[in-house]
């Protein structure tokens, strides 16, 4: 009941998640991968997110009534071993990306409003957030994504207007000029940022399936990717050769933006709006550890499980031991073959394998 | 049904205000009542004078024929009955056998109705709730002229015995909720109940320590209003604040004449409640996190008279604005405990003096005074939850005085994932907009025209979706 969620909310969650965290660091190391051509990148990334997408809501349908969860599926079509390891991947990938985003907001936050506080001090109210809003369910966490939902919206495009206007399209040609290889080669090796539907393998028990299953997630995605592919179009656009140099792309598009320092920055306020957004995402990807960890260890927290919570905060101190940009190294190095089979074979296979748990599970009834 | 009358005469054994009288009808009876609670000429008409006439009776059946002239004569099943309905202002009369019948000589002491004063109105009725429960019944009952119109009686607390009513209309409340409030009213083990708001909560499922999760009235046109959308009315014997559940958060920024007034006028009145709140609770942490840390996002030439106005003050900002929301809370406080004579003077020659004299002795800046009573006059157009937004509104100034915006906005995500997960009663608190449901929307911020509101919410559990039957 706490984690039940309508195909309206997990929509309008789904664009919050793709917006909330891509405007970061994401668009300057993608300029510093194929230059003016990381929109193209982004465009590749998200085709094959959608692919994955439609085969996700189609297994998502399949499940239906069953109430089946990732685990319970994984579990009844292929073996359990299968089941935890994925689960296990899952767990490092919300990790890493928890950790990612709170470290790309930690560096908006000391260089664009000069509030320098320690790794701890920074990150304790927001795994404090985190948790609380675990301990509510997905349920409230949905809630709050659609209740601000308009707000975040609002500040992304009226971030995005004065800079839009200003933008020489003619920066973008000629296409492929970073090779189109290369340009797929980036898609894939920064795909760690994208493939944001996989927070819904963990509530998947949770959905209030309708009728109407693929029109409003595709909506969300298409949206969603559109807003995404266009600010990295206007950002190496506006900015050419210097793009790589600018960590934090939307902190730099809001110099483009109406405000000027006679006028007050008030960019800086949408901005902070905005950035809600990535805080919902990471509230998110901390509810899906949490779940990982549950799943892992064969239970079922009945009541918020402190020690669960506890291994998932300990993670939030990775930063300290290594940097993001070591850390994005070593994944790309080392991780990105398991990260990709479950980012985008597994919601391939998703729909076979709950017609196969759906199938045994009835036999097993029977 | 025996109650027995010598154990009913000691448990009243001392009290100067036991009335007892002996009668000889053909069989002997003995009157009881209780001075304080009634009615002198009630008991002399519809008691001692019909019984005076009887010379013959042989049983209690036939005494009982002859008290017609009073409406309420009933036997009560047991003792435990018999004594409710004696400390209710009841007369009992008991015969040789130990039967006994109690009659209603109930005195009415009370105020009048009249206008209340948490909710007056420019346009639209003007009787308010008063703290008579049997009143306050039939006010209801005044405007609801149907047999679908249920009421629950219940009696409340081991020593006070209240009275507590619960109405709903039948075929359009859900069955379900009825139940399960009465049953949490039978439950409730306490001594006594004073005010309807010791009720609120027991009534408060998820027993959350923030916001108020029952809703309350003074007006029973309001209380009506709400019950033919599917709500319950609970009405407390002593209290003129009649409860209504299930609560949404959204009724707090309806008043109670925004239904007698053009709805655009309503809509426009609405939002600036809605804008209000949001700025009482924000603006004086974000004037403190941009005076310490964002300065860059005041315009400059509004920064310049910030700096002006604030550069002698010998606090920080955070300080500085935290003393001036103290300062207005113990204004309001003081206030509403002054006698009603002085409060009005006294809080404003308050409020303007101090205001004054701190800003001319360069204890606090104008801006951060005028931000603090900006805040604070904004908080009370959600009258029910002004202390608690005040609260808030210190809590998330402090953090962002801490943290910055980072911490505005942690604080802020918070309450928001905190009102989210409220549910009581199927009821989500902040829907109609988390979960969003259009259809509910008509009379949320935006008003409709009544005509128009042709469905019931969908927020509030209820059997008939129509409102035409």
């Amino acid at each position: 009941m706490k984690n039940r969620v309508s195909i309206d909310q997990l929509a309008l969650m789904y664009i919050l998640l793709v917006m909330g965290g891509k405007f970061l660091t994401l668009p300057s190391l993608l300029a510093k991968d194929v230059g003016h051509d990381s929109w193209l990148s982004v465009t590749f990334s998200f085709v094959w997110d959608g692919i994955c997408l439609c085969f996700l809501l189609w297994a998502i349908r399949m499940n239906g009534t069953a109430k089946m969860d990732l685990s319970a599926i994984l579990d009844n079509s292929v073996t359990k071993p299968v089941s935890k390891a994925v689960l296990a991947i899952f767990f490092v990938i919300f990790v890493l990306r928890v950790n990612v985003l709170l470290s790309s907001c930690y560096k908006m936050f000391s260089v664009t409003f000069d509030v320098s506080t320690n790794w701890i001090v920074y990150v304790l109210p927001v795994a404090a957030l985190s948790f609380f809003a675990v301990s509510k369910g997905f349920n409230a966490i949905a809630r709050t994504g659609q209740l601000l939902f308009g707000l975040i919206l609002l500040s992304v495009l009226a971030l995005f207007v004065s800079p839009f206007m200003q933008t020489e399209w003619g920066a973008l040609l000629p296409l492929g000029e970073a090779g189109w290889g290369k340009i797929l080669l980036t898609s894939y090796t920064r795909s760690f940022w994208f493939s944001d539907y996989i927070f819904i393998y963990f509530v998947l028990d949770g959905i209030k399936t309708k009728k109407h299953v693929f029109a409003p997630m595709l909506v969300s995605f298409g949206v969603g990717a559109f807003l995404c592919i266009l600010l990295n179009a206007v950002f190496v656009a506006l900015f050419g050769y210097l793009a790589p140099n600018f960590d934090l792309a939307m902190s730099k598009i809001g110099v483009f933006s109406a405000a000027s320092t006679t006028n007050g920055r008030w960019d800086w306020l949408t901005l902070s709006i905005w950035l809600v957004s990535v805080f919902i995402k990471v509230v998110v990807y901390t509810f899906c550890a949490y779940k990982c960890v549950e799943k892992l260890v064969g239970a079922h927290f009945v009541k918020f499980n402190w020690i669960a919570a506890g291994i998932v905060t300990l993670t939030f101190t990775l930063p300290l031991f290594v940097t993001t940009d070591r850390l994005l190294d070593t994944v790309i190095k080392w991780g990105i073959i398991p990260f990709t089979l479950v980012q985008y074979v597994l919601p391939l296979l998703m729909p076979l394998f709950t017609h196969i748990a759906k199938r045994r599970t009835e036999v097993a009834h029977e | 049904m025996k109650v027995s009358f010598d154990r009913f005469q000691k448990l009243w054994r001392g009290q100067d205000d036991f009335r007892l009288r002996e009668l000889n009808c053909g069989i002997t009876l003995k009157v009881a009542c209780l001075d304080t609670m009634c009615d002198d000429a009630k008991v002399s008409e519809f008691v001692l004078q019909p019984l005076a006439y009887v010379v013959e009776a042989r049983s209690i059946k036939e005494v009982e024929q002859k008290l017609a002239a009073g409406t309420g004569v009933r036997q009560p099943p047991n003792l435990f009955a018999a004594v409710e309905d004696f400390t209710n202002g009841y007369t009992l009369v008991f015969d040789e056998k130990n039967n006994c019948l109690s009659v209603d000589t109930r005195t009415v002491v009370g105020r009048s109705i009249a206008e209340p004063p948490t909710s007056m109105v420019m346009r639209g009725p003007r009787e308010g709730f008063v703290e008579d429960v049997k009143v306050n019944v039939t006010l209801i009952r005044k405007r609801l002229k149907t047999p679908n119109l249920k009421i629950v009686n219940l009696a409340v607390g081991k020593y006070t015995n209240t009275a507590v009513a619960v109405c709903y209309i039948e075929g359009i409340a859900e069955q379900r909720i009825v139940d399960d409030v009465v049953q949490r009213l039978q439950s409730v083990k306490t001594d006594g109940v004073l005010d309807s708001s010791y009720l609120a909560r027991y009534l408060d499922i998820n027993k959350t320590f923030l916001f108020r999760r029952v809703g309350s009235t003074e007006k029973p046109d309001i209380a009506v209003g709400k019950m033919l959308e599917g709500r319950l009315a609970v009405i407390v014997d002593g209290s003129p604040m009649v409860l209504t559940l299930p609560y949404l958060f959204v009724e707090d920024m309806q008043s109670p004449g925004d239904y007698y007034e053009n709805e655009t006028m309503t809509t426009l009145s609405r939002t600036l409640r809605f804008i209000s709140v949001i700025a009482s609770v924000l603006l004086p942490a974000l004037y403190v996190c941009l005076q310490v840390y964002n300065y860059q996002i005041i315009p400059l030439r509004f920064l310049i008279t910030v700096l002006n106005a604030s550069e002698a003050i010998p606090f920080s900002p955070l300080t500085e604005m935290l003393l001036v929301l103290v300062v207005f809370d113990i204004l309001r406080e003081a206030n509403l405990r002054m006698p009603s004579a002085v409060g009005i003077s006294l809080s404003l020659v308050g409020a303007i003096v101090l205001g004054d004299a701190a800003v001319q002795a360069g204890l606090l800046g104008a801006p951060a005074v005028m931000i603090g009573a900006l805040s604070g006059i904004g908080l009370f157009t959600l009258p029910d939850n002004t202390l608690i937004l005040s609260l808030l509104r210190l809590a998330v100034t402090f953090i962002g005085g801490v943290m910055g915006l980072l911490g505005v906005i942690v604080s802020t995500l918070w309450i928001v994932v905190y009102l989210c997960s409220m549910q009581d009663y199927k009821t989500p608190f902040l829907a109609p907009f988390a979960p969003d449901i259009p259809e509910d929307r008509q009379d949320a911020v935006a008003q409709i025209s009544v005509p128009n509101m042709k469905k019931r919410p969908r927020s509030i559990p209820n059997e008939n979706r129509e409102r035409r039957g």
